[in-house]
């Protein structure tokens, strides 16, 4: 079908044009430091790639970072001599980094997409880096051996899965989201206290086989260890499709906390204007949609346009936005020593 | 029945035979020494009597009753190791009185037993030390006193004195022997040195490739060997190779010898250095004599005694000639002389 | 130039290594844990001992410290038991498969800790060998807990010290000579009193350098209580590990990573005196 793959690159081109006429000028490398595996494959194939065939003088190194917490550690080591130029990581980590002066204001002058932004997305790093993508806490099982399928949060008390759960507990964030959502559960708001997330977790101790795992909570699912586990929505989907449906993911219809992740500017970035260009380029609709249609995180970008069915394996569906919990992830963080201690006092110690 | 018995003892390893058949029988208070080079299964044999290696086949019987299999701690051997084998975390009245611990006789008669002992051993006074503050010779009558404390029914030594320097060997050699003597003790001694068989035991064992190849007084060892190897073994000779005549009688450097030779195939004539005396080649031999002709190629003077090397048609020999009379000079023509039953005729081995 | 002088300059590429590499990084670490942290997490450059009085104030910390300590010991003697028979036989056999008995015994310092965890899931799980086992037997009904909890710590963190302390024990057996078991014997100690007096007393110094080096191991080990732990088992390794990585505060890592350091700079000074009284 030679005419219809002319049409294509003819359209394509068309698309391509204008950024090739702005970029014009635009060279050398930047590095964009942020998580490995699955993520690193998908970002460099929907993301870099278009970036680098748009800036042909441009090369994007993309550096794994591992956590979050170790990216935004990695920076602050090389404060004096940046080597990395864009960060990707957790709001809660690049908020560190934007106290500490690691990171760069964006102004709309300077990133023209900020205006396209979905308010939230904007408010994730105030003046700052703002979300480049928008996950959310989801419960992960086992389709094969689990009868009947969980369908909804209050289904982990169920006597059947004792021993069946793989539950991270915090300091990871996925159990602060879920004790978020567990206070929402029990009638409560987290933001006034968390006294019956934690009497409803110490209930659910007994049933955790693990409350730290290891590699993941897919992982031993697919091995069997577990039949449940907390998760995030965007990896649950797609080891869902590389697994042929044997990972089933749910939403809890009592809610879920959206995890963000924001795109950083390092401080004393060596290539500004190409680091402007890349940050420009990944809020953008296009990259956006690129993005979701591949690995399901919600864009963060209002005008991205994606396909119906990408858009309903996300948070951004309607009818899961409105299941969401408002959490002020920087507020939250204040907590995260209190959450922490109480966890292991009064949940993780309730005997196995 | 004798009081110790080995019969047809056999210990293989994976690839050799260290003991191949081994049959000695030992009289109550007889001393009786395993003399050969290493590797003989002298150790062996002795380490089967201890019950430290189990033989694959033959039997050992003490005072009439078989032990061949008792376990070790059952058997009552003093066992003296060439190392000698104190406990370094013990001191010496412990090490002494350990057989008697386990024997279960009580605190005051083990520290009369170990204190007697180690008088016995001449060590009175050093009960405290650790073995390591101690010399060889001294650690020597501590593993000595260590064996003789339990009344052992055997006492083995193994190599016991190799460890020592020449003097203080020569001192513990009568030491051990007059211990030996007034206990009354049967003491099997392993050695590959023949001057400490011939002087501490009463019989000897040679052993050749993990057999006896003779037992006797040490007499009968030195002066009529059985074999080849013991010929060789112990003491020195001069082996001479010799032919046959038509009419059977040894011939050596041209002259004919009447003893005795062995029927068919090569031979040597075994002579020790010390029974040959030289002669001017004038001076007349008396019938039971044997006389050969060389020349003195030189003298060494060795202490006690002068060696001389004398050449003849049929190679060299030596001749030990007590230091003190006057040793032929070099090149002089002379003839040698010993008794025809100093002579003994061994086949030469096929190599 | 002297002999000795020569000597110095030789060791100087490793001492200058050994300076970029480990000292200096570690000044850098001992600087961390005099600065404060600001309430989201952020780092405010001082020279302050707020973050060491949080910490030693804080009663998890002394929890940390009893939990640490407790974890090495049993994982220590548990190992201990175990690898000492394994030493003294590889010490002492003949076997021409010696070599290869010493490489299998030593294995499992070459395995990485994930595929550790799977093995210990396949043995000590809910599912395991030892539960399938212990089921069909009729001896439980349901499955022991014996993984992500204390147990499969300390039985995990025992077998991975195991190898080290089995390379220590032959390294120190010395002493351990098999003509002073045989003169025992010979003086009529049967084989368990000559264990008893002999064998057990010589290894005295083997086995508490094994254990020093296992305690210490045990005590700096993160990668068993963090993969086997299912987050239950809080020691001083894995909480240094969560608040540099995971809560990015690395002030108080790097405060509990001098208070860990010095508690085993204060072990191993006792394990070496211990050993040195040993072999006297």
């Amino acid at each position: 079908m030679p005419t219809r793959r002319l049409v294509i690159q003819a359209g394509l081109a068309t698309i391509a044009a204008p950024a090739i006429v702005r970029a014009q000028g635009l060279s050398g490398q930047i590095t964009l430091m942020s998580y490995a595996g699955i993520f690193q494959d998908n970002y460099v194939k929907t993301v870099i790639e278009p970036f680098q065939q748009a800036n042909p003088g441009v090369k994007v190194n993309y550096v794994p970072g591992g956590s979050s917490a170790q990216m935004v550690g990695s920076v602050r080591a090389q404060k004096a001599d940046p080597q990395v130029d864009i960060a990707i990581m957790d709001v809660t980590t690049s908020s560190i980094g934007n106290t500490e002066g690691l990171f760069d204001k964006l102004t709309p002058a300077e990133v023209p997409v900020l205006a396209e932004l979905l308010p939230e997305a904007r408010a994730a790093g105030g003046e700052f880096g703002p979300a480049v993508t928008f996950d959310h806490l989801v419960l992960v099982y086992d389709t094969q051996n689990l009868t009947p399928p969980i369908t909804k949060l209050a289904d982990l008390w169920r006597p059947d899965l004792k021993g069946q759960l793989a539950v991270s507990a915090p300091p990871n964030i996925q159990g602060l989201a879920l004790t978020a959502m567990v206070e929402k559960m029990e009638g409560g708001d987290y933001r006034k206290s968390i006294d019956a997330a934690i009497k409803k977790l110490r209930a659910l101790a007994p049933s955790v086989q693990t409350f730290d795992p290891n590699p993941d909570g897919y992982s031993l699912i697919l091995n069997g260890v577990v039949k449940v586990a907390t998760g995030w929505n965007a990896r649950s989907q797609l080891f869902a499709d590389q697994t042929g449906g044997k990972i089933g993911t749910l939403l809890p219809p009592e809610g879920s906390v959206f995890q963000i992740n924001t795109i950083n500017l390092t401080a004393g970035s060596k290539n500004r204007a190409a680091a402007i260009a890349f940050i420009n380029h990944a809020l953008s609709q296009g990259a956006q949609k690129a993005f979701t249609e591949r690995m399901f995180y919600a864009p963060t970008n209002g005008k991205a346009v994606i396909e119906p069915k990408a858009i309903a394996r996300t948070a951004a569906a309607p009818e899961s936005r409105a299941r969401m919990i408002g959490v002020d992830w920087n507020e939250v963080i204040k907590l995260r020593d209190q959450w922490n201690n109480r966890w292991r006092r009064e949940v993780i110690s309730a005997a196995r | 029945m004798s009081y110790l018995e080995l019969s047809g003892l056999q210990k293989r390893y994976r690839d050799s035979v260290a003991v191949d058949d081994v049959s000695l029988s030992v009289e109550q208070g007889e001393a009786v020494a395993l003399l050969g080079p290493s590797g003989c299964g002298k150790t062996t044999t002795l380490r089967m009597l201890a019950g430290l290696v189990d033989p694959d086949r033959g039997a050992i019987r003490l005072d009439g009753a078989e032990i061949t299999r008792l376990p070790a701690h059952k058997r009552n051997m003093g066992y003296v190791f060439q190392s000698y084998a104190l406990f370094p975390h013990l001191s010496v009245a412990r090490n002494v009185g350990f057989g008697l611990e386990e024997r279960g006789v009580g605190k005051p008669e083990i520290a009369r037993q170990v204190e007697e002992a180690l008088a016995l051993v001449r060590l009175a006074g050093l009960d405290q030390r650790r073995p390591r503050e101690l010399s060889g010779g001294q650690q020597q009558r501590v593993a000595l006193a260590r064996s003789l404390v339990i009344r052992p029914s055997v006492l083995l030594l193994d190599e016991s004195l190799s460890n020592l320097d020449a003097k203080l060997r020569d001192t513990m050699r009568h030491e051990i022997r007059s211990i030996q003597r007034s206990l009354g003790i049967t003491t099997l001694f392993v050695t590959h040195d023949q001057v400490e068989a011939l002087t501490m035991c009463d019989r000897i064992a040679v052993m050749d490739r993990g057999r006896i190849a003779q037992i006797g007084s040490a007499e009968d060892i030195y002066e009529r060997p059985a074999t080849r190897f013991v010929a060789s073994f112990v003491g020195r000779s001069n082996v001479l190779p010799a032919t046959r005549d038509a009419e059977g009688r040894a011939v050596l450097w041209g002259e004919t010898l009447p003893v005795a030779v062995p029927a068919s195939g090569e031979f040597d004539l075994f002579v020790r250095p010390q029974r040959m005396r030289i002669l001017p080649v004038s001076e007349p031999v008396s019938p039971g004599m044997a006389r050969v002709h060389g020349r003195v190629l030189r003298s060494v003077f060795v202490g006690d005694h002068v060696e001389v090397l004398i050449e003849g048609v049929g190679g060299q020999l030596t001749v030990e000639m007590q230091s003190g009379s006057a040793a032929p000079a070099e090149g002089t023509e002379v003839a040698v002389a010993w008794p025809l039953s100093d002579t003994l005729p061994f086949a030469r081995e096929a190599a | 130039m002297t002999g000795s002088t020569r000597l110095n300059l030789l060791v100087l590429p490793a001492v200058l290594f050994l300076l970029a590499v480990y000292v200096w990084p570690t000044l850098g670490l001992f600087r961390n844990a005099f600065n404060e942290v600001g309430p989201t997490g952020a780092m405010v450059e001082a020279w302050s001992l707020k973050t060491g009085a949080e910490v030693f104030a804080d009663g998890f910390t002394f929890e940390l410290t009893l939990n640490s300590l407790w974890l090495s010991l049993t994982s220590t003697l548990i190992a201990l038991v175990l690898s000492y028979p394994v030493s003294l036989f590889l010490f002492r056999t003949n076997s021409r498969f010696r070599g290869l008995l010493a490489v299998i015994a030593i294995m499992p310092m070459l395995i990485s800790g994930v595929v550790r965890v799977f093995g210990w899931l396949a043995i000590l799980g809910d599912r395991g060998l030892v539960n399938t086992l212990a089921q069909s037997l009729g001896l439980i009904s349901t499955p022991m807990r014996l993984v992500f909890n204390w147990t499969g710590v300390t039985i995990g963190l025992a077998e991975s010290i195991m190898p080290y302390m089995i390379l220590a024990l032959l390294a120190g057996f010395g002493q351990l000579d098999r003509t002073l078991e045989e003169a025992s014997r010979s003086l009529g100690a049967t084989p368990f009193r000559t264990f008893l007096r002999v064998t057990l007393p010589l290894s005295l110094p083997a086995l508490a350098l094994a254990a020093g080096l296992g305690f210490v191991l045990s005590m700096s080990a993160y990668i068993t209580p963090k993969l086997l732990g299912g987050g239950r088992v809080f020691v001083l390794a894995t909480e240094i590990f969560e608040q540099a990585t995971t809560n990015t505060n690395w002030p108080v890592a790097a405060m509990l990573a001098i208070y860990t350091l010095g508690l085993l700079l204060l072990l191993l000074a006792i394990s070496n005196i211990a050993a040195r009284r040993l072999q006297r």
